[in-house]
């Protein structure tokens, strides 16, 4: 006790100091009285945590790690950033506040994006979100994601309809889902829509995610107007969407299918950097981006029938992707560096 | 007003619906239908038929007469694949084929037919949602629920054929809960479980009480063709191992299929490898249509479903539950 009150302030006499150090050490007392009373209520299989594990790793080697406790530490560490209740689409809230360090690093500093006219997004209700997709992996979905997440005065999320070659790939699948993400099917979309939910589709699909670096920011054709439908049978307004800078971040040279088909991939890309430099090669090229969000296309003019008329969907469907294509355009045109915008 | 019929008395299922009928309206309004009579406790009817035998159909009409059934409730199927198909065949697409013969020979009026969510088939083209309209495609895995999709068939031809018998089909999401015991409930009673490496499909785990008031409600309600009978929420199958603490063992696909269905055949796994799907692919159904037209609301999600199901196999150790007292 003696030793410790050493430590206490020059200014207070040394008998006070000790008066203080043995209140403390009372306090400690308690505490630690307390700690094992709690200790004691808990159920005797619940005493060992992950310190404990190491420890009798360190001591007796693996002979003395029990299933229990590795089991218990892993459940542990999983719930530390995962939610035990996921929503009906499996988005995990928890998942992605614990991954928005990573997310927001890219947005705000690998590729500096620009949001511009997310006014046009409204603050409730259902929208459909439609933009030009690339970049090899999904990082364009993400980013208009979190457009909406952080510049968006109502912060809404956006719900990504994911492609089947994204949403049924081992490890993206899960992650994609837990994000927020849901397989792109006209039942999925629908059901999201009525829930009144911001959706976001890619409507190039698998032609625009894996197109080769001479086709960039040109738009592949816009599958066979599924978004049209969906916003016709809803009533949801299309909200185009213009994304430069993603088609610049994994330039595919060459699309080797006969690495892909094995593989059960449509495409295995070849970029400068990929396979060439391993993992390494996985790095997106830091370009900067600018996400440009254009005037809402009203669909109420329209009834819900007029979704079984393949003319008028092909005619919309073609109007938005041309109001992309011109976004991207005027665009490219003030665009002086593929790096500072 | 007739007697209620429920057939597979003895499966969990059905047992607990005997129940709660004897309960409701006593044992006299009740007539069980299996081969072993029902607890002596309950005071139910018991009337012995084995849906297996060739003239089973004739039989379950003496019966149906004898005790003026009005009502029928199907339970008398297996939870659990099997290794002997044939047995399988024969209670669950032939016995259902000759207890519909006989219902409608019998002018029974209502008949329930306990089926499964898994006939939907866990495939990577599957919506979030399967509605009922959504086509039975149980694919791969079909062996092992064959016979449980022909049973949904004979029942909807029969309600075809006889428009004044209402069938009403309940497609219940797997069960988890207290006392319930499958082939998925003992994966949780593993310390190690093997998981498809990169796959983590969300699940739906139906308290059995849930259930239960699902089929009460059906029998109540004046309503034909089929209901999904699901929890309030799905839980995605790492977090159930998680929260059950155990091991997930991560195994690639393209060896777990193999190795399951090497395992199944040398009679070491529950279940075979057509089951994988369902650890790898969606296979959610939709309860809307049964909150709708059944009045059916579940009280429980399936994270509580599995909780309950962990309380009832791991109870609090006796020390501990001193040291709180």
């Amino acid at each position: 006790m003696s030793e410790s009150a050493k430590v206490v302030p020059i200014r207070r006499s040394r008998r006070e100091g000790s008066r203080e150090t043995e209140r403390l050490a009372e306090q400690v007392r308690v505490l630690e009285d307390q700690l094992r009373r709690l200790e004691a209520e808990r159920p005797a299989s619940d005493r060992e945590g992950l310190p404990v594990a190491l420890a009798r790793l360190f001591q007796e080697g693996l002979r003395g790690v029990r299933w229990e406790t590795l089991a218990r530490a892993w459940a542990e560490a999983y719930f530390a950033w995962h939610s035990q209740e996921v929503d009906e689409f499996g988005f995990d809230r928890e998942f992605t506040e614990t991954l928005r360090p990573l997310f927001e690093f890219l947005y705000t500093v690998w590729w500096r994006v620009e949001a511009s006219g997310l006014e046009h997004v409204a603050g409730q209700g259902a929208g459909l979100i439609v933009a030009n997709h690339s970049g090899v992996l999904p990082y364009d979905g993400l980013m208009v994601n979190l457009a909406v997440r952080h510049e968006h005065p109502a912060r809404r999320d956006c719900r990504m309809l994911a492609l089947d070659m994204f949403a049924l790939l081992p490890f993206l699948a899960p992650l994609l889902a837990k994000s927020g993400a849901v397989r792109a099917s006209q039942e999925n979309g629908e059901r999201l829509l009525r829930r009144g939910e911001l959706v976001g589709v890619f409507p190039e699909g698998v032609k625009g995610v894996g197109k080769h670096f001479k086709q960039r920011y040109k738009l592949a054709r816009f599958g066979r107007g599924g978004f049209v439908r969906l916003a016709l049978r809803t009533g949801a307004p299309v909200i185009p969407c213009a994304v430069v800078g993603a088609e610049e971040i994994h330039p595919v040279l060459l699309k080797a299918n006969w690495i892909g088909r094995p593989l059960g991939l449509p495409y295995f890309p070849i970029t400068p950097t990929f396979p060439l430099l391993g993992p390494l090669g996985l790095v997106p090229l830091p370009t900067m981006w600018s996400l440009d969000f254009a005037d809402p296309v009203r669909m109420d003019g329209h009834g819900p029938e007029a979704a079984e008329d393949p003319i008028l969907v092909n005619r919309l469907s073609e109007q938005i992707r041309d109001t992309i294509q011109k976004m991207i355009d005027g665009r490219l045109a003030r665009r002086r560096s593929i790096w500072f915008g | 007003m007739g007697r209620i019929a429920i057939t597979g008395s003895g499966s969990f299922l059905g047992g607990r619906l005997l129940r709660r009928l004897v309960e409701a309206r006593g044992g006299d309004g009740v007539v069980a239908v299996d081969l072993a009579p029902p607890p002596a406790a309950l005071e139910s009817r018991h009337r012995r038929v084995d849906l297996t035998e060739p003239a089973s159909d004739e039989a379950l009409l003496r019966v149906f007469r004898e005790e003026r059934v009005d009502t029928l409730a199907h339970f008398a199927f297996f939870t659990n694949p099997r290794r002997d198909t044939g047995y399988a065949h024969e209670l669950e697409s032939i016995g259902t084929l000759s207890l519909m013969a006989a219902a409608a020979a019998a002018g029974v009026k209502r008949v329930i037919l306990r089926s499964f969510t898994a006939l939907y088939g866990a495939r990577g083209q599957n919506p979030n949602f399967l509605t009922e309209e959504h086509p039975l495609q149980a694919g791969r895995s079909l062996g092992w629920l064959q016979d449980k999709l022909e049973a949904e068939q004979h029942a909807a031809s029969f309600a075809r054929r006889y428009p004044e018998m209402s069938v009403t089909v309940l497609r219940f999401a797997p069960l988890f809960g207290p006392e319930a015991r499958t082939f998925y409930t003992r994966v949780f009673d593993k310390r190690v479980v093997p998981v498809l490496m990169g796959f983590d499909p969300l699940l739906q785990l139906l308290h059995p009480d849930d259930a239960t008031s699902a089929a009460l409600r059906a029998m109540e309600a004046p309503v034909k063709g089929a209901f999904n009978i699901v929890p309030k929420a799905p839980i995605p199958l790492q977090a159930a191992l998680h929260l059950a603490e155990k091991l997930p063992v991560p195994v690639p696909h393209p060896i777990a299929y193999a190795a399951c269905e090497l395992l199944w055949a040398a009679g070491l796994t529950e279940a075979p490898a057509g089951f994988l799907d369902y650890v790898r692919y969606l296979c959610v159904a939709d309860g809307a249509r049964a909150e709708r037209e059944l009045g059916f609301r579940p009280r429980y999600s399936s994270r509580e479903a599995l909780l309950a199901y962990l309380r009832y196999r791991h109870p609090e150790p006796a020390g501990a539950r001193e040291a709180t007292a």
